[in-house]
């Protein structure tokens, strides 16, 4: 009875703290944590995206761990900032080791919002899909 | 016993329901603000007709009393200050000359730049050429400025970062304790918030220590007749101003207070973020003291609608359920 009160007493706090606990990242649009997929729909590759704004550069890692890429290059046209177009150059390695590029040529929507979207057409050795990532 | 169970999260949402229907007599903050058509000038000595200039007060160790004097009522009015583009002022306290120049000819930053509004029409990043922008900095602001800062933090009753706490329209306090080394700044509206400033000489927490929050890490000092408060440490989930400057959390802000006379604080915000502009800049405006005023209970988050109308750039709500296609949006729904 108690452990039923407790569960009671949690899910009533979470479910009082859901509105304040969704906010937005309004410092570089790019800054912070993705995660999406690319690849077939039936099938898709999941995808973690660290990025960083240190005031220069956006550096960063795709999924990080033992398979993870660097991020070389990533770069972003605010020419025409209702299109923000975003290039993003990383290189990863396929099975046996070998150097595999990465190209990810998207879009940032939604830059105002929690839901931030990047998303595009991801590139992967000879592997080529839509992509898609949204900011945690 | 789960039956019973959603029966009283059902009983608490619609007590929940009732009370904020009950309705918050204040707008909630940001977006829906009224404006502030009488807003004092740029910089130093502004407001009209002053009051008369009673002599600074202090504390009995000389110390300039930045507060209430014992035995009487009081607060500072904070004036709505929804453009900190328009703030600007040079080394010797003074609005930029190329601001001066573009207010008389009444064109920058578009309708409501200089003096508050809603923000329609405005100009963007090229309207206030004096921001050292950067590129992505000035698309954002432009991003802001289209949609009338729809995304305004404020406006989800967040706290405002940095300077923005002496921006925002409600009576604040400042408590000055000699004796525990601190200073204690509380502010009516703002999210209902309190700043802690240590005045014990410490230095700021460093690398992980530093934990990045709304407001930041104050440490202060005396220089003279002014507090000087540095602060770091800010996270990035706040803009500087309703107009939507933005910034990163490698904004370092040097606050200056002083107190020329008993009616008229005087607040400069030197603004260094070489995260979002290529060097610093200084803002700065007087903030009147009202001799009855004290501060009420104001809780922002309580029946904001605001939050639960505002739909993302996709159409769907920013909170609750996505619509499905072809579903409408909820009554009275949408951007504001």
């Amino acid at each position: 009875m108690m452990d039923a009160k407790y569960r009671m007493f949690v899910m009533l706090l979470i479910w009082l703290a859901l509105p304040a606990s969704v906010m937005a990242q309004f410092g570089h649009p790019l800054d912070g944590q993705w995660s999406g997929q690319w690849g077939p729909k039936e099938k898709p590759n999941r995808l973690l995206l660290n990025l960083d704004w240190d005031g220069k550069t956006v550096t960063g890692v795709i999924n990080p761990g033992p398979s993870a890429a660097t991020v070389k290059r990533v770069t972003v046209d605010y020419s025409d900032t209702s299109s923000w177009l975003v290039k993003l150059e990383a290189e990863g390695k396929d099975a046996s080791g070998k150097a595999v590029p990465i190209v990810a040529d998207g879009r940032l929507e939604n830059i105002g919002s929690y839901r931030r979207i990047l998303r595009g057409t991801w590139t992967q050795g000879n592997q080529k899909s839509e992509f898609v990532l949204t900011r945690n | 016993m789960r039956k019973g169970m959603r029966g009283m999260l059902l009983g608490v949402s619609a007590v929940i329901f009732i009370a904020a229907a009950a309705g918050n007599p204040r707008p909630p903050q940001g977006a829906s603000e009224p404006s502030q058509a009488a807003q004092p000038p740029v910089g130093r000595g502004g407001g009209g007709a002053p009051p008369p200039a009673l002599p600074t007060p202090r504390l009995p160790d000389g110390t300039v009393n930045l507060g209430r004097v014992p035995g009487e009522k009081g607060a500072w009015r904070v004036p709505y200050i929804t453009n900190m583009g328009m703030r600007l002022v040079g080394s010797d306290g003074q609005p930029l000359p190329e601001l001066r120049q573009a207010q008389a000819a009444g064109r920058a930053a578009g309708p409501g730049g200089a003096a508050g509004g809603d923000g329609t029409g405005r100009g963007g990043a090229k309207a206030e050429p004096w921001i050292p922008w950067m590129p992505w900095s000035a698309a954002v602001y432009d991003y802001n400025s289209r949609n009338n800062s729809k995304y305004d933090p404020e406006g989800y009753c967040l706290p405002p970062g940095g300077p923005r706490l002496m921006a925002t329209p409600y009576p604040m306090e400042i408590i000055q304790l000699p004796e525990s080394r601190r200073i204690i700044m509380i502010f009516e509206g703002a999210t209902h918030i309190w700043r802690e400033i240590y005045m014990d000489g410490r230095p700021h927490p460093e690398d992980d220590a530093l934990n990045p929050t709304y407001l930041g890490h104050s440490v202060g000092r005396w220089e003279g007749d002014t507090l000087v408060i540095d602060v770091v440490g800010f996270n990035e989930n706040s803009w500087l101003d309703y107009f939507g400057h933005p910034h990163t959390d490698k904004l370092h802000v040097v606050e200056r207070f002083s107190r020329p006379n008993k009616n008229m604080l005087h607040y400069e915000a030197t603004v260094i973020d070489p995260g979002a502009y290529t060097r610093p800049f200084t803002i700065a405006w007087d903030v009147p003291w009202d001799a009855n005023g004290e501060l009420q209970e104001y809780i922002c988050q309580e029946n904001n609608q605001f939050l639960y109308r505002l739909v993302d750039d996709f159409g769907q709500p920013i909170f609750g359920p996505r619509r499905q296609p072809g579903e409408l949006p909820a009554r009275g729904g949408g951007p504001r």
